[in-house]
């Protein structure tokens, strides 16, 4: 019984790989998109300029306050009544760019003002402009900063894919979804489906932890 | 007291012990110099089992070490570890710090444990600050309530690891003193210290540590004006220098 | 585009949207007690040292995070009837917040823990108090005043996880919203209010958040 459903789930294996790939490539370009926004947004989130540092940061509460799901939904429903034609597909990457931009923005902003202010100082000192100051000095030290809660960010958008479902798109959930439909057996499908994201998400949740623990004095 | 007899340790391949022998007596003042990495903090810290060695045997109070953890706990109530950073606990006023271990160790009740501390206290000299939380005090005044906090479970011995390496200088000879006077009443101390005044003034023996083995040891007069060995001379030129 | 809201719509289905949210508040709380347990629990059994005991649950704590909560969801409800048991999805729900969430929670813990310095400790031990006394005496007291903030975190996270409850079609705030956008075909109006409800939600837990921060600095520091 259980070896004749294992041998169909392996039968859908072009559903399954379809999916993966479904999921792999939405986490990889939202990444992307959203590490560059979301630097500009942390730029801007811990810049000089209150107001704009404020309007922004209603605008992420927005969308760190609000499930994603109903994001997705958002993005699917409403850009349309705009006049906006959009493939569930690009909607699906809009609404994951977007909340990655939210969330690195934050870590950002944060690693900017980690950074002693001594540093820009001395920077300013030397005749540097805020631009170059930036660039030169506080961005790199920041990044250095944020990479271990990034890489973690990037495990959160690859769970995050998993709603994008919800919209029709054939991600690795929902190619799960779609076996149970003729296979009734949920735990042989979705342990198949929870082991192939375990697979793409653990290594990354490993080199993530690596490098917190790497300066940390350990007691136990 | 203590009795180190051919006692070695490594970390990992970095023999940091090696061969050491020395007892201390009852009573007696010892103080252990040497560069930074030669061993000697490790030296004290194996005193009061918070470092495993590997080979060899040392016994405190009569006591083998490397034995059960039961026997080991029975040890520590017997012999006080002051740290180079004090490692107060912040969330315990000074008082608090004091009466932890008298209360949950010793199993005082509250009341005799708090007399014990508020007494300690009062003769570190810090009878005013007992309801102050550890980051209200200077770094000289935290060392005092360590101290202080050791003293509260009556030790026979003290371990002191480099108690005023961590203190802005005007803050180490109110440390000092407590320390002096503690040596004056009799106990049984090792001091891990640099501070070679202090090694004068009360110090037995003095001890030259270097690259983990015992170099020199000799009273305070024979150590300072005729050292033997030529690591100990390049190094009291070093820090008697100033 | 928001010029055109139908508030008069949105007002009549105020009533709906309550239910909903009063649905999600206890769908949440419910998930996070839970979870507050199972994360005690699994982050004792991780730091403990015996080996049998600590790999379920490091093994628990990873395959939850390496996966996402929609599977682990469609997990239980596709597979807990094969295994014979046959709850209400409204229970599955909670259960799969409880699970999903307990992981965080243990390693909220468990960072609190080896945040405490390592003198700490020594201090404990040289004054002769047991591995159990030196945890409730001078680690615990410490680890678990940084662990509340992320705490309210996670029980953010959590609020807005248990929407995805409506995909089982457990009756909560978004499938509230859902049921406007059907009724009468005005998906704006349901997302709007159903969204206003959530950032309610999340900025309350801010706001606790931020007070406590506030208040529990260290005693007595100023």
């Amino acid at each position: 019984m259980f070896l004749m459903q294992l041998d169909r789930v392996m039968g859908y294996w072009p559903v399954l790989l379809k999916g993966i790939a479904m999921t792999v490539s939405l986490s990889v370009l939202s990444l992307l998109i959203g590490v560059v926004l979301g630097f500009a947004f942390g730029i801007i989130r811990a810049g000089r300029n209150r107001t704009l540092a404020r309007l922004l940061g209603l605008y992420v509460d927005f969308f760190r306050g609000t499930p994603f799901l109903l994001q997705v939904f958002i993005v699917f429903f409403i850009l349309p009544v705009t006049g906006i034609e959009l493939s569930a597909f690009t909607s699906g990457v809009i609404a994951m760019s977007n909340v990655a931009a939210c969330f690195i923005g934050e870590i950002v902003a944060s690693g900017i003002k980690a950074v002693p202010t001594g540093q820009s100082e001395a920077a300013a000192a030397s005749g540097m402009t805020r631009a170059q100051q930036m660039r030169h000095v506080v961005l790199p030290q920041a990044v250095r900063i944020v990479t271990p809660s990034l890489v973690g960010q990037f495990v959160l958008l690859i769970k995050d894919s998993s709603v994008v479902s919800a919209i029709g798109l054939l991600d690795l959930t929902r190619a799960g979804w779609v076996m149970v439909q003729s296979i009734p057996n949920g735990l042989l499908v979705f342990g198949i489906v929870g082991l192939s994201y375990f697979i793409i998400c653990y290594p990354l949740i490993y080199i993530s932890r690596r490098m917190e623990r790497r300066d940390q004095s350990t007691i136990l | 007291m203590i009795e180190f007899s051919n006692l070695n340790k490594w970390f990992g391949a970095l023999h940091v012990l090696s061969d050491i022998n020395l007892s201390v007596a009852k009573g007696e003042v010892v103080v252990v110099c040497g560069p930074s990495g030669s061993g000697k903090s490790t030296l004290i810290r194996c005193v009061n089992g918070l470092e495993p060695f590997q080979k060899g045997g040392l016994i405190v109070d009569g006591t083998e070490l490397g034995g059960s953890e039961a026997r080991l706990r029975d040890l520590r109530m017997e012999v006080g570890f002051v740290f180079q950073q004090f490692n107060l606990y912040p969330h315990k006023t000074a008082l608090e710090n004091v009466t932890l271990a008298p209360i949950h160790v010793r199993k005082l009740s509250k009341v005799d444990a708090e007399e014990r501390g508020r007494a300690l206290l009062a003769k570190v000299g810090l009878g005013d600050k007992m309801g102050n939380y550890p980051h209200q005090l200077s770094g000289g005044q935290q060392q005092r309530v360590a101290i202080a906090r050791s003293l509260a479970m009556q030790p026979k011995i003290m371990l002191f690891d480099e108690p005023t390496s961590a203190l802005d200088p005007e803050m180490i000879n109110e440390v000092l003193d407590v320390m002096v006077s503690l040596a004056r009443e009799g106990m049984t101390m090792m001091v891990v210290t640099h501070e070679m005044g202090f090694a004068r003034k009360v110090a037995d023996r003095v001890i030259f540590m270097d690259r983990g083995a015992i170099v020199e040891m000799a009273s305070p007069e024979t150590f300072f004006t005729a050292p033997k060995n030529d690591r100990t001379r390049d190094f009291l030129s070093k820090v008697l220098q100033h | 585009m928001l010029g055109n809201l139908n508030i008069r719509v949105m007002l009549e289905y105020l009533p709906d949207i309550w239910h909903g949210f009063l649905a999600t508040l206890m769908l949440s709380a419910a998930g996070f007690a839970g979870a507050i347990v199972l994360g005690i629990v699994a982050c004792a059994l991780s730091i403990q040292p015996l080996r049998w005991l600590k790999w379920p649950a490091v093994a628990y704590v990873d395959a939850i995070r390496a996966t996402p909560l929609l599977a682990q969801l469609y997990f239980l409800y596709f597979g807990l009837p094969r295994l014979g048991v046959l709850v209400p999805e409204m229970v599955i729900g909670v259960i799969a917040l409880s699970l999903n969430s307990g992981a965080y929670v243990a390693e909220i813990i468990r960072s609190g823990i080896l945040s405490i310095q390592r003198g700490q400790v020594e201090a404990g031990m040289s004054t002769g108090l047991t591995y159990l006394q030196r945890m409730r005496l001078i680690v615990l007291p410490q680890a678990l005043r940084p662990t509340v903030s992320p705490l309210i975190g996670q029980a953010i996270v959590l609020v807005k996880d248990s929407s995805l409850l409506s995909l089982i079609s457990v009756v909560e705030l978004t499938r509230a919203g859902q049921m406007i956008a059907i009724d009468r075909f005005m998906p704006i109006e349901g997302l709007v209010s159903t969204a206003l409800a959530y950032l309610v939600l999340y900025y309350l837990l801010k706001l606790m958040a931020g007070l406590w921060v506030h208040q529990n600095r260290l005693p007595g520091r100023a």
